[in-house]
């Protein structure tokens, strides 16, 4: 993983440095840049007609970006670049459906989590029964991401095969190069809805981790921080965030889910 | 194959939102190419001469310095300019420029060896009658050296050039929105039409990099026929 360790010693080198309060220098610039992914779909990808990144994460960056009376301007990532644009300063928030997890909020700040989610697999129909298989299998992952990590953690013996992006991991599962791949439960029912052959697929029915997805925000900035929380537990309360879940996963939507995880939660309700 | 999926991106892939938007696409990576390849060429034709021209001790320099960025990935040296330069030195190079300086740092690199070369390709006896005549050094180098140096190096900078070309796709790792990430972009979406996406952008590679050889091969020709 060069990338990683060339983040880590960016983080070494940007420690030492004093920070200005974020909040008033996006507020002063009256533009707020966001990472946002622009191949995944519903989360951020580019949209078919006005060829510009929507998807759910790109809602709420709005809507904060709205909250602050501010410009949004969105920077696309992929899952590798998420902590280095953050800690160079190119962007003042991460939406791009970040998981929460200890090592890397050793290194950037978290709000609490907007959207939640299971570590979840896509294989052929009847493939998958339960997670005892997957040591034996290959399985394709994003590079960069907690799947990929906890795929090894988890399963030392299952041949690990990253991708860049989840479309081409996708891409493999379908040519045969690997037999399964994993993502979140919510990507991989919306990746399945857009396949022409979904009929031939299915999620897996079960789930080996739960992803707990929030902001990601500059180390340090803690009055971005409580900032973010109280906008997010606002947007729960005004149905803002019910509102943004039922565009992508709501009875009408394309992949439709329900919605098991509430902004202040701190786990995933049991179906 | 399903070719309705390049028909309704065509745009997009060609010049990306341009112009209510930021140039991207093929246009970017025109714009990368010839960008880097004018700087790396004017590095290469400099740094080349100062190889062949400058004493022992300043040789072993210049070629330690060029051996450096000939060593390095040209997608790390993007990564660096890029995460790494705002982080050391508080500089902030946009996403375009990063690359632009890498592409045309490395091919400058690799070029200069090209130039150096050429050069010492020429025999001894060229520089002995120029100098005989009266010319100074640099003179017999602009008039005689590198006129004769400058056809045998043609096909060496078309090499680079061509390389250069396609390493325009390691833009991706900054997010610059070149063919090769407008592509990705297009195929994440879709998903499914990934052998028509990248047969296509492929395709466009081809023909710029056949252009490039093309304008070449004409301008050598034309050069050719005035120089009898």
């Amino acid at each position: 993983m060069k990338l990683r360790s060339l983040a880590l010693l960016g983080l070494l080198l940007v420690s030492g440095l004093a920070h200005a309060d974020r909040l008033d220098d996006i507020k002063k610039a009256g533009v707020l840049r966001v990472a946002a992914f622009d191949g995944n779909p519903p989360f951020g990808y580019i949209d078919e007609q006005s060829k510009k990144i929507v998807g759910l994460d790109v809602d709420y960056a709005e809507a904060f970006a709205k909250k602050l009376g501010v410009k949004l301007e969105l920077v696309p990532t992929n899952p590798a670049n998420r902590i280095p644009l953050l800690t160079s300063n190119k962007v003042d928030l991460v939406f791009a459906n970040f998981t929460i997890t200890e090592e890397r909020a050793k290194v950037v700040d978290f709000s609490i989590p907007y959207i939640a989610s299971g570590q979840q697999f896509l294989a052929r129909k009847g493939f998958l029964k339960s997670p005892d298989q997957i040591g034996g299998l290959k399985v394709g992952a994003d590079k960069g991401t907690t799947m990929e990590s906890t795929l090894r953690e988890k399963y030392p013996s299952a041949k690990v095969i990253s991708y860049d992006d989840t479309p081409f991991a996708l891409a493999a599962l379908r040519n045969g190069n690997v037999q399964a791949i994993t993502q979140d439960g919510t990507k991989l029912v919306a990746l399945l809805a857009n396949l022409p052959d979904k009929s031939k697929y299915e999620v897996s029915p079960f789930a080996i981790s739960e992803e707990l997805e929030g902001v990601g925000i500059p180390k340090g900035e803690t009055r971005l921080v409580s900032y973010i929380n109280d906008w997010l537990r606002e947007a729960e309360k005004d149905g803002t965030a019910q509102k943004i879940y039922d565009k992508y996963f709501g009875p009408k939507s394309k992949s439709p889910l329900p919605r098991l995880f509430k902004i202040g939660e701190s786990h995933i309700r049991e179906k | 194959m399903d070719f309705t999926i390049i028909r309704s991106n065509l745009a997009y892939l060609l010049w990306g939102t341009w112009p209510d938007g930021p140039i991207g696409g093929a246009a970017l990576t025109l714009i990368l190419s010839v960008g880097s390849a004018l700087v790396s060429g004017v590095l290469g034709l400099g740094l080349g001469v100062a190889l062949a021209m400058s004493s022992q001790r300043l040789r072993i320099v210049l070629t330690a310095v060029l051996g450096f960025f000939r060593a390095i990935p040209v997608l790390m040296l993007i990564f660096w300019t890029y995460f790494l330069l705002p982080l050391a030195f508080g500089i902030d190079v946009p996403g375009v420029l990063s690359v632009m300086f890498s592409l045309s740092l490395i091919g400058g690199a690799y070029l200069s060896h090209s130039v150096y070369a050429g050069i010492r390709g020429i025999a001894k006896g060229q520089w002995e009658a120029g100098l005989s005549v009266g010319l100074t050094r640099g003179a017999v180098l602009r008039h005689v050296v590198l006129p004769q140096a400058l056809r045998m190096m043609l096909p060496s900078f078309i090499n680079q050039w061509v390389s250069l070309i396609k390493d325009t796709s390691l833009a991706y790792i900054v997010g610059v929105g070149e063919l090769s990430f407008l592509a990705a972009q297009v195929n994440s979406r879709t998903m499914v039409y990934p052998a028509e996406v990248f047969l296509f952008v492929g395709m466009i590679y081809f023909t710029i990099c056949c252009g490039l050889d093309l304008l070449a091969r004409q301008t050598l020709r034309r050069h050719e026929g005035r120089a009898r």
